[in-house]
């Protein structure tokens, strides 16, 4: 088995994470991470693991909330717990051709 | 047209009516100051955990069962993974392994009446995420919608036209709307569509690069935007040209779609389970109360409509106008004239609604009211002319239609006997005319009929009047 993830990989995870890194870092990491996802791969061994325990580790299923509104934050504190705040906005740099969610 | 076969695809995406929002108990609201419907759950704050709320699973499979879909028993939600500044807590809550609904389908009616069922790959639910205002040099966030519910509609790539495209997202908005699922506003973002546009030369090819168009704000924008990316792509090919799978958006000023970006890699949202919420698992009880609560549906109220002596075109026009389809439903196990009624509601009601930009709930007017006046009109009591002197009161105060028509002055002649009365007079005063009619001259049929209400002062029931001065003319 290869001892280190390859270049291609660690960048691509890199720039999942919107991180920047030096040339010392990738060889680091590219060790790091490598170790990181064989100690995963352990779980692999484990008899009678099932997937599902990843999702929900319990047996009390469907809990569901009533529909019903409970109190709200004062949008004064919601901006101002941002680090800038443009009127009742937050303000972000701008951020255009990225992927959006819904 | 081209030369091609186009293949498109529609992505949905509706925000469902719920007081709360799906994971948070603030509230799901619309137009309201900028970040004052939040909580620390919508905000994404470490240490948070999603509760997810129980009417958005009954909507949801409300939704599935109206759009024909097999409904997931037993579901999960998952993590999309991305950065982006609408998403703080760096994923998206949303079903990737599990979708609520799955293989269903909508039935659309093209002009020439045949039928198409568009296939529908699956559903699932979501959460919305925070809406962004780019600015020159900043971009403003207002959490008001995130964590607002969805649900996500994909189709299988089987429209061949922007008509088919408009005629789905037409069918999918009334059954939504009419099945109480969402308001379905495309003009406040309550209903959002995506279209993936491909074209190939036969249909043994393999289907072709594919193009998004995102941010349609219209359903006519739909519609053009397919027709104009089919066009583009076809002039690209028959150039000899290539292009790579983009993103597009349409943009209205134009009227034509414009590039946003080219996918260079696929997405990489590296999905996995939400650990954070349990399994949901629906049992049969939970599937029939949420179907339950479905409200007739379009289709069923046209066809009932039509069954009661509605003309087919104002039956579509009812059902257009949800406010006025329900109030016509509370009249369906009444005996009154179905046609009388339909054409008042959709005539003089309808007009008087647009003028003063109200719905009907908005007015007035109750069902005892309403099948008072269709009576009255029936029976020649009050004419058309007579409605439209009474209507402001009808629709604006709680007068019995008797007191208005009292209080208007308004008390038209349907005695026969009195009617009866004045014609033989008149015919007696106008042997011309009678001498005219008798020679087959129509017109002085008219010049009589003047002539009566004329002598009632407009009050004499005129078809009554018209049918008693025939008979006269005729003994």
């Amino acid at each position: 088995m290869e001892e280190k993830l390859s270049r291609e990989e660690l960048l691509h995870v890199a720039d999942l994470a919107r991180i920047k890194l030096t040339e010392e870092e990738i060889e680091k990491y590219q060790v790091q991470l490598k170790k990181l996802l064989e100690d995963v791969e352990k779980i692999n061994e484990v008899k009678g693991y099932d997937d599902e325990i990843l999702i929900a580790c319990w047996d009390d299923n469907t809990k569901l909330r009533k529909d019903e509104e409970g109190v709200m934050l004062d949008p004064k504190q919601v901006i101002e717990n941002a680090p800038h705040h443009a009127g009742n906005y937050i303000e972000v740099p701008v951020v255009i051709g990225e992927s959006e969610g819904a | 047209m081209t030369n091609y076969i186009p293949t498109v695809g529609v992505e949905v995406h509706v925000e469902l009516k719920t007081k709360t929002k799906i994971f948070s108990d603030a509230r799901n609201g619309y137009g309201q100051m900028a970040n004052s419907l939040t909580n620390v759950v919508d905000l994404g704050y470490p240490g948070t955990l999603p509760t997810l709320n129980e009417e958005v699973i009954m909507l949801a499979i409300r939704a599935a069962t109206i759009l024909n879909c097999n409904i997931q028993r037993v579901m999960h939600f998952d993590r999309k993974n991305y950065f982006y500044p609408d998403i703080p807590k760096n994923f998206q809550i949303t079903q990737n392994d599990t979708p609520i609904g799955y293989d269903g389908y909508v039935e659309i009616t093209k002009e020439n009446g045949e039928t198409k069922k568009i296939f529908i790959e699956e559903m699932h639910i979501e959460e919305d995420t925070c809406k962004s205002a780019h600015r020159k040099d900043k971009t403003l966030l207002d959490f008001n919608r995130a964590g607002v519910p969805l649900i996500e509609i994909v189709t299988k790539p089987c429209m061949t036209s922007g008509e088919e495209v408009k005629l789905y997202l037409e069918k999918l908005r009334e059954l939504l709307s009419f099945g109480d699922i969402s308001d379905c506003k495309i003009e406040e973002g309550s209903m959002r569509a995506d279209v993936n546009v491909s074209i190939r030369k036969n249909e043994r090819d393999p289907l072709g690069v594919k193009a998004e168009i995102k941010n349609i704000g219209s359903i006519s924008n739909a519609k053009l935007g397919v027709e104009k990316e089919i066009e583009r792509q076809a002039k690209l090919y028959d150039n000899g040209e290539t292009f790579k799978p983009q993103t597009r958006r349409f943009d209205d000023k134009i009227g034509d779609t414009v590039l946003m970006r080219i996918k260079e890699t696929g997405n990489d949202y590296r999905y996995f389970p939400e650990p954070d919420i349990p399994f949901v698992i629906l049992t049969d009880e939970m599937i029939e109360e949420a179907k339950k609560g479905i409200p007739m549906l379009p289709d069923e109220r046209r066809r009932i409509y039509v069954e009661k002596g509605v003309l087919e075109a104002n039956a579509n026009k009812l059902v257009q106008n949800r406010t006025i389809s329900d109030f016509f439903n509370t009249l369906l196990e009444e005996k009154t004239d179905f046609k009388i009624a339909s054409n008042m509601l959709l005539g003089d009601i309808s007009a008087y609604l647009n003028r003063e930009e109200k719905e009907l709930n908005e007015t007035t007017l109750t069902k005892e009211r309403f099948l008072e006046l269709v009576k009255f009109y029936q029976e020649g009591t009050i004419t058309s002319k007579n409605l439209k002197e009474m209507l402001d009161m009808i629709l604006e105060s709680d007068k019995t239609i008797a007191d208005i028509m009292k209080e208007q002055g308004i008390e038209n002649i349907t005695d026969d006997s009195e009617i009866r009365n004045v014609i033989k007079d008149i015919i007696q005063k106008n042997p011309e005319s009678v001498s005219d009619f008798k020679n087959g001259h129509d017109r002085a049929i008219k010049f009589l009929m003047g002539q009566v209400m004329k002598e009632t002062k407009g009050k004499a029931n005129p078809r009554l009047a018209n049918d008693i001065l025939l008979e006269e003319l005729k003994s």
